[in-house]
């Protein structure tokens, strides 16, 4: 199989460098002639080729992929509400910041794709795709006094503003909400309750108090979980949750990183 | 559904690994004297308090000793010495080193260990010659 996919791209780097050297080549009518006859025959083994590898990737997709069906490409977007929490514990370092809280979840935004369908026509699922932009509310647990100045200091400087792409498995799960709410017509309005794992890989750099020791990690797991309400396949209206499993910052330092996101869903084929 | 888990086990699994691989470490060793040049450059720095052992004496609200670093590396203070400074890394210490004239044209050249700095407080010791507890400083931006 890599063989196979190595031969080809070799093959297409070859018809791009035909391609090119037939538009800049200024050759003689014979030369020019059987230059193009062997360009051609080449152009006929290259797309076979293509066509040989799309239908051995296809078989194999399929293969793998067989029990996820019915899929649907939506678009994603809204706003997220981020905070971080954070124990610096026996973090030193020379540089110190007077501590500023802010106690709140601060909004950013979140926009991407997401892939939603059913393994084994029975459990519907999600994969999501987005690029969040945190800027997030730091509510320092522990601060510590440097006497004899007045107030609170800390070692960590925590960054707010971040940029990550987010990658979610969900599992959802239907909830019957017209036997709980008479009113509501099930076949139209769909309510589901989400849940599953969310890994962010942050895309922005460190600002340069934390470039001294690389405090934030480059990859952090959290808990996702969620409602939905799916208002007659036109839209998707959704809140999640995002909690922490473990720290986004590298130890000592203790830092928790919640946000809360609020936002539509679309079919793609809805709009394009 | 176990074939879907274990599905989205695997592909959580090679990202983790991809970007781990990917993720290099970075030199930061100028890292650290560029935040101090951050922090202490282009501020006047008064001293509030100095501190030896359990002697302290406080500045604030009087007339006190200043100091200011500029951006092109050049220093002044209240004493009249003009010069360059640097900020390096000796050992696990920063130093501030200071190399001036006095107003007589005679050269001075004296280094400061900084225990802590950041935007609006700087705290730096030394050990007088002889002397076996250190003398800290503790400077801040307002006046």
């Amino acid at each position: 199989m890599n063989c196979r996919f190595l031969v080809l791209f070799f093959l297409l780097m070859c018809q791009v460098a035909g391609l090119n050297a037939q538009s800049t080549t200024v050759m003689k009518d014979t030369v020019s002639s059987k230059g193009q006859k062997k360009f051609l025959a080449f152009k006929k083994v290259a797309a076979a080729n293509v066509v040989k590898f799309r239908k051995q990737f296809t078989k194999t997709w399929n293969k793998a992929f067989v029990d996820f069906k019915d899929n649907d490409v939506m678009l994603m977007a809204g706003m997220n509400f981020s905070k971080q929490n954070i124990r610096a514990n026996d973090y030193t370092s020379p540089f110190i910041y007077a501590v500023e809280q802010k106690n709140v979840y601060k909004p950013g935004f979140v926009a991407g794709v997401r892939v939603d369908g059913k393994y084994k026509d029975k459990y519907p699922y999600a994969l999501a795709f987005t690029l969040n932009k945190y800027a997030a509310g730091v509510n320092y647990k522990e601060t510590k006094p440097v006497e004899p100045f007045l107030g609170d200091f800390s070692n960590f400087k925590a960054t707010e503003q971040s940029l990550s792409l987010n990658m979610t498995a969900l599992y959802k799960k239907l909830i019957p909400v017209s036997k709980l709410i008479p009113i509501a017509d099930s076949s139209k309005y769909k309510f589901y309750v989400v849940a599953g794992p969310s890994l962010d890989i942050r895309l922005s750099r460190q600002g340069i108090d934390n470039q001294v020791n690389q405090n934030y990690r480059k990859m952090f797991l959290r808990a996702h979980l969620g409602i939905e309400f799916d208002n007659n396949s036109l839209y998707t209206i959704f809140f999640h949750y995002k909690q922490s499993l473990h720290s986004v910052t590298k130890s000592p330092i203790q830092t928790g990183l919640n946000n809360f996101d609020l936002g539509m869903l679309i079919k793609a084929s809805d709009l394009f | 559904m176990k074939k879907f888990i274990k599905y989205t086990i695997l592909f959580l699994f090679s990202l983790l690994s991809l970007t781990q691989l990917t993720s290099c470490s970075k030199d930061n060793s100028g890292a650290e004297i560029n935040l101090s040049y951050q922090m202490l450059s282009d501020k006047t720095w008064y001293l509030d308090y100095s501190i030896t052992g359990t002697s302290k004496r406080s500045y604030v609200g009087q007339s006190t000793y200043f100091i200011d670093f500029l951006k092109n590396k050049t220093t002044k203070d209240s004493d009249g010495l003009n010069g360059t400074y640097t900020v390096e890394k000796v050992g696990k210490f920063l130093q501030i080193h200071v190399q001036a004239k006095t107003s007589s044209t005679n050269t001075v050249e004296y280094i400061y260990n900084i225990e802590s700095i950041g935007s609006q407080n700087l705290i730096l010791f030394y050990t007088l010659t002889g002397a076996t507890i250190p003398t800290k400083f503790y400077f801040s931006t307002n006046k």
